[in-house]
């Protein structure tokens, strides 16, 4: 419409009585508007990354998503866009906040955030990262007010979804055994919540980050630990005197049968000697027996009788011997 | 001649552009709208897009389109067990009836106030009929939505549509947690007595097994060794008879002298009658 007017000026100003500065005019409208026009036109050229999607809205209304490549909107205010990053992994720090992601990192910590109670009436600290995605970049940009703010939907329904998971188990539970599942459980109750806002976010990962005791009670949870370990060194301790004690018996007990199965056998062999000894003597006895049970005896006496001392009575005195005994005292030997 | 049609061309321009300002108006996406004309309701634009209107007697007015936050303080309630809870809740919501909130509320301000008397009220109410057990983990999604559904109910009234109620934490009370934590302190106690305790056990436990075992391990050797030790007396035993049986007077005469060796000794005093056997071979007259 504007270029059908200005049509009609232009030439109607080539035949105006006014002199070449209006006509001057004429000819520089003639340039700067079309150039305007052709600025204005050519402000609706935008670029979608790789990683975007964009929303195009004409006249507040969404129209179309545009895909990554130049693009091309009606420029405003007839039709404006939004790109909203729709690969981006994106992230929030729940019962904490990274203050530099270092190395070495440093955090804050919001105990007002972390602090919470378990199924079993305790008190457990627990964090969280929970990482999610934008799905439906239009319900993104259009549905929730406060989605990615601070203390905002996204935020206020992860907080919810943990304490309510944690507050369903026991705080053993939560510190040591099901880690996993509460991971699990957390994300699809976080979904559940934000689905009810029809956000069009997805929630691709809920981490539990540090879970331990409060401070006020954290020594008492080591001491647990300690005795845990304390537990377990007793235990040790006792299977080392086994593993000590034990191979000690049984080594020992193959002493007392190996000693005597040494004495079977040398009780055996002794009295087969003894008997083998005894047969050979026999056996020349037998070939003159009075002689030699004489000079047997005989020996005997020879060897015996110069130690000792002999006292030889008659039987008429023998009834009182006690008589002679203080006879010897003193005597040779 | 020329310059007048400018002129008016000019004005005209103008003046459309006024009555567009005028007529035409904009809902986004995140907005909807009433139309009123001379404070009088004439429609409702819940699509977005662009929108005509009489210029001048007509008037828009825009409302939000979205879920929005309500965030209430963060309060004590008592549950039915006469426990101390800190609540602190939030709800979302949707204006729904733009109308209705405009005619009731006026603004979002006016329905943020009217819903910090609903949602509380409800959830105290709620709370108060349940143990703290069940606010903090059994039933809490159940009186969750119970609440929701109450609020929901009440804010329709306004134009509003809750679209949920959730309790954000539920915590105890400073002096509360205190005993808490002594609670939790002593719990870890018992825990940590139960794990020594146990340790002791188990060590007992292994070291008499360990000692039981040792004693049978011995005693059985004893057995075994005594019955060898008794077989070979036995086999002794048989082994010297077998012999001496060959002459058992010869075996007791020649076992006597070997005794006679061994028992009397350099310091042995032998007494023996003139007359026995001994002396007999002792006396000169046997010479």
């Amino acid at each position: 419409m504007a270029k059908v007017y200005y049509k009609q000026w232009e030439d109607e100003g080539i035949r105006a009585p006014f002199g070449p500065s209006i006509r001057f005019n004429w000819l520089w409208l003639k340039w700067i508007i079309p150039v305007l026009v052709l600025i204005w036109l050519l402000s609706g050229i935008y670029i979608v990354r790789p990683d975007e999607q964009g929303v195009v809205r004409r006249f507040g209304k969404a129209v179309r998503v545009a895909e990554p490549g130049p693009n091309y909107h009606l420029p405003r205010p007839i039709e404006q866009v939004d790109k909203v990053k729709v690969k981006q992994i994106r992230r929030m720090e729940i019962g904490f906040r990274t203050i530099s992601p270092g190395p070495p990192a440093r955090y804050k910590f919001r105990p007002e955030e972390s602090l919470m109670l378990t199924g079993d009436e305790q008190i457990i600290d627990a964090q969280i990262i929970m990482q999610y995605q934008i799905q439906e970049p239009e319900k993104f940009l259009f549905n929730v007010r406060d989605l990615e703010m601070p203390q905002g939907a996204l935020m206020d329904a992860a907080e919810v979804a943990l304490r309510q998971v944690v507050g369903q188990r026991p705080i053993d539970d939560v510190l040591i055994t099901e880690k996993l599942q509460i991971e699990i459980d957390i994300r699809e109750l976080l979904q559940r919540i934000i689905d009810r806002y029809d956000s069009g976010v997805k929630i691709r990962e809920v981490k539990l980050q540090t879970v331990r005791p409060p401070e006020e009670v954290a020594a008492a949870f080591s001491d647990v630990v300690s005795a845990k370990e304390d537990k377990d060194r007793l235990v040790k301790e006792a299977e080392g005197y086994s593993k000590d004690v034990l191979p000690k018996a049984r080594g020992q007990a193959e002493r007392i049968i190996r000693e005597a199965e040494a004495y079977r056998a040398e009780r055996i062999k002794r009295a087969e000697g003894d008997a083998d000894r005894f047969l050979s003597v026999l056996k020349e006895y037998e070939k003159a027996k009075d002689v030699t049970r004489k000079r047997l005896y005989l020996e005997t006496m020879e060897r015996i009788l110069p130690g000792i001392r002999k006292f030889v009575i008659d039987r008429d005195v023998g009834g009182n011997v006690l008589q002679f005994l203080p006879l010897e005292e003193g005597g040779e030997k | 001649m020329n310059q007048r049609k400018i002129i008016i061309a000019g004005v005209l321009l103008i003046v459309i552009v006024i009555v567009l300002a005028g007529s035409l108006f904009m809902i986004d996406e995140t907005e909807q709208a009433i139309v009123t004309q001379l404070g009088k309701y004439v429609r409702t634009v819940a699509e977005p897009g662009l929108n005509f209107k009489v210029p001048f007697l007509q008037n828009v007015h825009k409302f939000e389109d979205r879920v929005l936050e309500y965030d209430a303080a963060a309060a004590p309630i008592i549950t039915s067990d006469k426990k101390h809870l800190v609540i602190d809740n939030y709800a979302r919501w949707k204006i729904v009836d733009p109308l209705r909130l405009y005619q009731t509320v006026r603004d979002e301000a006016g329905a943020q106030a009217r819903l910090d008397d609903i949602v509380f009220s409800e959830l105290r109410e709620e709370v108060a009929r349940h143990t703290l057990t069940e606010i903090v983990s059994v039933n809490r999604e159940a009186i969750m939505e119970k609440v929701h559904k109450q609020c929901d109910e009440k804010a329709r009234e306004y134009g509003v549509e809750v679209v949920d109620v959730r309790i954000k934490r539920a915590d105890l009370p400073a002096e509360v947690a205190r005993s808490v934590y002594e609670r939790m302190k002593a719990e870890r106690q018992r825990i940590a007595k139960q794990y020594r305790s146990e340790g002791e056990e188990e060590a007992v436990k292994i070291r008499a097994a360990t000692d039981k075992e040792k004693v049978i391990l011995l005693a059985e050797s004893y057995r075994q060794s005594e019955k060898l030790k008794g077989e070979g007396d036995a086999e002794a035993i048989k082994i010297y008879a077998d012999a001496f049986e060959r002459d058992p007077e010869f075996y007791a005469f020649v076992r006597t002298l070997e005794a006679y060796g061994k028992s009397l000794r350099r310091d042995t005093t032998v007494v023996l009658p003139s007359d026995s056997e001994f002396f007999r071979y002792l006396s000169p007259q046997t010479k």
